[in-house]
């Protein structure tokens, strides 16, 4: 009776989704009040009756209910009850349905939080809203409804695929989903805009925070995929420009301009237009990897549905909200009104800086990503577009916009002066030149490159640490009160900070462990020890471990460094019985900030065993640079304040600097 | 179950007419005019900014008069927007709504549940099941409960002898082995545990007689030297390793054993003749059974070995179906389907192996090369 509930649930959230489309969206365009009102509690229940349908979901996983057929095939009655539960959104039928329940969540939240919202532009917000969600109910109902039963039920199920039976699966589609999906109510807000005609400053002030929201969930959601393929694929690698990946890495890539422009146009009235825009393709670049993911396009861990018909309807949703998202734009656009003019060189300036050359890197992923595939489609011809061609096109389009960040948050509003801005970052600059020299000489001239790239993480890092010293004026006013300052400061300020920061961070992983990473690829028999970096790692045997629902070769290894024993690691080899399914399970220690990972291969008849070895230096700055971004977001949505960017008169600038 | 069905219809449909009833009067405000309540909150929020000194005088001066820009403009546009709203096309538009809640809503929703929904099927836990009487159940859900018993208990010899035949009938040949084998680690071996473990790894392993299933026909005969079921299968091990002279002496030996009208016998029959070897038909034995009843049995033997290799087909075919398999799998369910001469169906399973095995160019070679041999190559 339960999961019946809960298909019952999802057939009426549909239906009344469909309300949500059409009632609010009319009440809207034609000022009627009442209608208006209809959004709020509707949005509401959605929420409610997608949730029934998530809990009666979870509750068949977790009851091990075999008369569902999605429980039966992504499911098995010995699996631990961690992953019974994560096996909900393991799969395509459940994942969408945490995707949708997301949808409903936001639009729950626009109704619930949106009080200062003009009636109108919340009532279309919420239709378009409506919309979306009515769009993927629909998908989900007609080719993927996770509620068909199967009747005589199995006595056992096929397992979830043993590379998702990981903690990585309880955080890192949440976290992407929450990402994703939180840019559809931006969307919405952006096609509110264009249906009411006008952008208006409650426009303005709403769409940074949700922008931020859900900018800070991708971020996060990112790096933990990332963290995970680095654990569990036994590579070692932590990003592979896999297509997957890119289909979440470009609606960052847009979202990241999408928030600077925000910024722009709540203070300042201006790039309004190009800010609706963004917000359109931001939605729809992860529209698009939602298509890539689930039409079968791709194969790989990801990749849940094969069914053509799921992949037309996909392509269906997405030529649908993207076609019409721009042609509304097209015709509706021209009636915005344009505010705010700005000199080149100032705040404005640089944020637009920013906006072209993130665009552009998103346009290069998108080459980069969809190439192969339509010349697959239309030649039958095979290529892979790997690091290289990324590493040629992406890398010079960052390279620009990291050596321009720290002067953005510098520059004044309106108009700036670059020579006083770049004054004073003569001492950042001397910090990163230092940090290049130091790197050059402690490495040899042959890794100038990495060096020069320690020198920009070491210029990104540095220039956020003075804008927010400069921001608390210490030599103006003295220690105390520039302690108190900092301390007052904004959060809009520390979140820029700490945004830039963590972005100079992750560079800095990134550029350590490509440059100074050593690997060594060997077989290993007991009692045998290899050298990597400072560190000696004693191979003790391997055992046989039973887990619940797999068997594990486990090997054991000493790690040694100046003859005292550190750590130790104990990567493993894993069978599950289910599906006959090997996985690795890497054995990574941790020391400061860099990592020795070990993986096991193949396993050998005298005891020994094929194994990659890894020293990776600063490895984990790659994911806590991600976690300070994601800190300087929370920073920053929690500055409640309503913002104003104004000019500050060039004389008295002077004067006060003096 | 109706009862929750109708509350949250009822629920839905509420939260459609409330907000139409209650706010019927006030009319929206143009949004020119909320946008000069933000620009009032700017101010205020200015106020208090300079307040806790973030921003400086001269900052705070330089941001009121922009704001003060902004609501100059925002006023002007209200005074603009501000005309009256018209009453009647709002009544209908309501009447069209309330309509909307009362009537389409909880019958699209019912309708759609009604042409989905399964609602006679209840939730079926897995543990409620294995505790529910044992009677009426089917195989697979003993076996599941054995299963449970043993994952918990797997010290007792007994259930795993008990389950292991279930298994060779449910065509899970390799779990059927494994199961033998933890019953003669339990109880001991015997003859037939022996001889059953042997052939549950032949069955697990295409028909192949492997050295492990070899060594424990071997152990078998040594138990009973007259046993005949291993010696049948070590003379197929003999017959395999195209060890001729051998094979031919071990099936002649397995022969005398015959009293007329086995089964065994006959395979062993057709076994010498494809060697080459002519074996006259079993003499009629003075008080044995009539030529009638051989065929008979015969018959029966092949009905009962049609049927068996029919459900294990089934089976296969099944789980290639709901979770794809090895390629091995597919030349195996491609084989047995030639075997029982079912052609319609060998097509459609060379079809769907192609679909499933596409990314494995070597694997669609073989699967080609088989369905050729076969006789439905294209």
């Amino acid at each position: 009776m339960i999961i019946e509930l809960g298909h019952f649930a999802l057939i009426l959230a549909f239906v009344l989704a469909l309300v949500q489309c059409v009632v609010p969206v009319w009440g809207a365009v034609s000022g009627d009040r009442r209608l208006m009102a209809v959004a709020p509690p509707v949005a509401g229940m959605q929420f409610l009756l997608v949730g029934i349908a998530f809990a009666a979901l979870s509750h068949a996983y977790v009851t091990s209910d075999f008369s569902v057929l999605n429980v039966v095939e992504n499911s098995h009655s010995a699996k631990p009850d961690l992953y019974k539960i994560t096996g909900v959104w393991g799969n395509h039928e459940g994942s969408l349905l945490l995707w949708v329940l997301i949808l409903a969540l936001f639009g729950a939240l626009v109704a619930a939080f949106g009080r200062n919202i003009p009636a109108d532009l919340r009532a279309a917000t919420l239709g378009v809203q409506g919309w979306v969600t009515a769009a993927f109910l629909l998908f989900m109902l007609a080719t993927s409804n996770p509620f068909l039963r199967v009747s005589p039920a199995p006595m056992e199920g096929n397992d979830l695929n043993p590379i998702l039976q990981d903690v990585g699966l309880a955080i890192h589609p949440p976290l992407l989903y929450i990402g994703y999906v939180g840019f559809s109510i931006v969307f919405s807000f952006a096609i509110a805009a264009l249906l009411l005609g006008r952008v208006d400053a409650a426009w303005a002030r709403w769409v940074r925070p949700w922008t931020l929201l859900a900018w800070m969930f991708l971020t996060l959601g990112i790096a933990m995929g990332s963290y995970w393929a680095y654990y569990e694929l036994g590579w070692g690698g932590y990003w592979f420009w896999d297509p997957v990946e890119n289909a979440s890495f470009m609606p960052w890539l847009a979202g990241t301009a999408l928030l600077h422009s925000a910024i722009v146009m709540e203070k300042r009235g201006a790039l309004k237009v190009w800010t609706v825009l963004l917000a359109i393709l931001t939605f729809s670049l992860s529209l698009l990897g939602t298509f890539l993911v689930r039409s079968g396009v791709l194969t790989s861990v990801h990749a849940f549905a094969t069914d053509p018909l799921r992949g037309t309807f996909i392509l269906g949703i997405l030529v649908a909200f993207i076609g019409g998202s721009l042609a509304l734009y097209a015709w509706r656009a021209p009636l915005l009104k344009q505010g705010g003019l700005f000199a080149p060189v100032s705040r404005e300036g640089a944020l637009v800086l920013n906006n072209l050359l993130l665009t552009v890197a998103a346009v290069s992923v998108l080459v980069g990503t969809l190439y192969p595939l339509a010349l697959e489609a239309l030649t039958d011809e095979k290529i892979s577009v790997g690091p290289p061609f990324f590493n040629l096109t992406f890398g010079p389009l960052m390279v620009p916009l990291l050596i321009a960040m720290p002067f953005g948050p510098l520059l004044a509003w309106k108009r700036g002066d670059l020579a006083a801005v770049s004054q004073r970052l003569y001492a950042v600059l001397g910090l990163a030149l230092a940090a290049t020299l130091v790197t050059a000489w402690a490495q040899g001239t042959e890794k100038i490159l990495a060096a020069l790239g320690v020198g920009l993480a070491a210029w990104v890092i540095c220039g956020a640490v003075a804008e927010i010293l400069s921001r608390a004026r210490f030599r103006d006013v003295g220690l105390s009160t520039g302690l108190s300052r900092l301390y007052g400061l904004p959060g809009s300020a520390w979140g820029t900070a700490l945004g830039h920061a963590g972005i100079g961070i992750t560079l800095l992983g990134i550029v350590a462990v490509s440059a100074f990473e050593e690997e060594k690829v060997l077989t290993i028999r007991p009692g045998e020890s290899v050298e990597i970096g400072d560190y000696r790692l004693a191979f003790g045997g391997l055992a046989r471990r039973t887990g619940p629902n797999y068997i594990d070769d486990v090997g054991h290894f000493d790690i040694y460094r100046g003859g005292a024993k550190v750590a130790e690691a104990d990567p493993a080899k894993r069978l599950y019985t289910a599906r006959r399914m090997p996985t690795t399970e890497a054995g990574i220690v941790t020391f400061g900030l860099s990592q020795i990972y070990v993986s096991i291969g193949e396993v050998h008849a005298d005891g020994g065993a094929d194994i990659r070895l890894y020293h990776k230096p600063l490895v984990t700055l790659i994911w806590l640079g991600c976690l300070v971004m994601g800190g300087g977001a929370v920073v920053s949505l929690f500055d409640r304040r309503l913002r104003v960017g104004a000019p500050k008169p060039a004389r008295r600038q002077l004067a006060a600097a003096e | 179950m109706w009862i929750a069905f109708s509350l949250l219809t009822v629920l839905a449909a509420l939260a459609v007419l409330v907000p139409l009833a209650r706010s019927g009067r006030a009319q929206a405000r143009a949004g020119s005019a909320h946008d000069a309540e933000v620009y009032k909150a700017q101010l205020d929020e200015v106020g208090r900014d300079l307040d806790r000194g973030l921003i400086s005088q001269e900052a705070a001066v330089a941001a009121r008069t922009e704001i003060a820009r902004r609501l100059i403009a925002a006023d002007q546009a209200a005074t603009r927007d501000a005309t009256g709203e018209p009453g009647d096309a709002g009544r209908l538009r309501l009447r069209v709504v309330q309509m909307l809640a009362v009537v389409v809503v909880p019958l699209a929703a019912i309708g759609a549940y009604l042409a989905f929904g399964a609602p006679d099927i209840p939730d079926q836990p897995l543990v409620a099941r294995l505790q529910a009487s044992t009677q009426d159940r089917s195989l697979p859900e003993l076996v599941a409960r054995v299963e449970q018993h043993l994952a918990k208990d797997p010290e007792d010899g007994r259930g795993w002898d008990v389950l292991a035949p279930v298994y060779m009938r449910l065509g899970r040949p390799e779990d059927a082995a494994a199961a033998y084998a933890a019953a003669i680690r339990l109880l001991g071996p015997d003859v037939n545990r022996e001889t059953d473990r042997g052939e549950a790894l032949v069955v697990a392993n295409n028909g192949i007689v492997s050295a492990e299933a070899h060594a424990a026909f071997e152990r078998a005969v040594k138990l009973d030297p007259e046993a005949v079921k291993p010696r049948f299968f070590l003379a197929l091990a003999l017959t395999q390793e195209n060890r001729r002279e051998a094979a031919i002496a071990a099936w002649q030996d397995l022969l005398k054993d015959a009293r007329g009208g086995e089964a065994w016998a006959e395979a062993v029959r057709i076994e010498l003749a494809k060697l080459g070897v002519e074996t006259a038909p079993a003499g009629e034995p003075v008080a044995g059974p009539s030529r009638e009843d051989v065929k008979a049995a015969e018959g029966m033997a092949a009905d009962e070995r049609g049927a068996m290799i029919r459900s294990m087909v089934d089976g296969l075919d099944a789980r290639l179906a709901a979770d794809g398999g090895s390629t091995a799998e597919w030349l195996q369910l491609m084989r047995a389907l030639a075997v029982l001469g079912d052609t319609d169906r060998l097509r459609q399973v060379i079809a769907r192996a192609g679909e499933a095995l596409k990314d494995d160019p070597a694997a669609l070679a073989q699967v080609k090369s088989l369905a050729r041999e076969l006789g439905e190559g294209s």
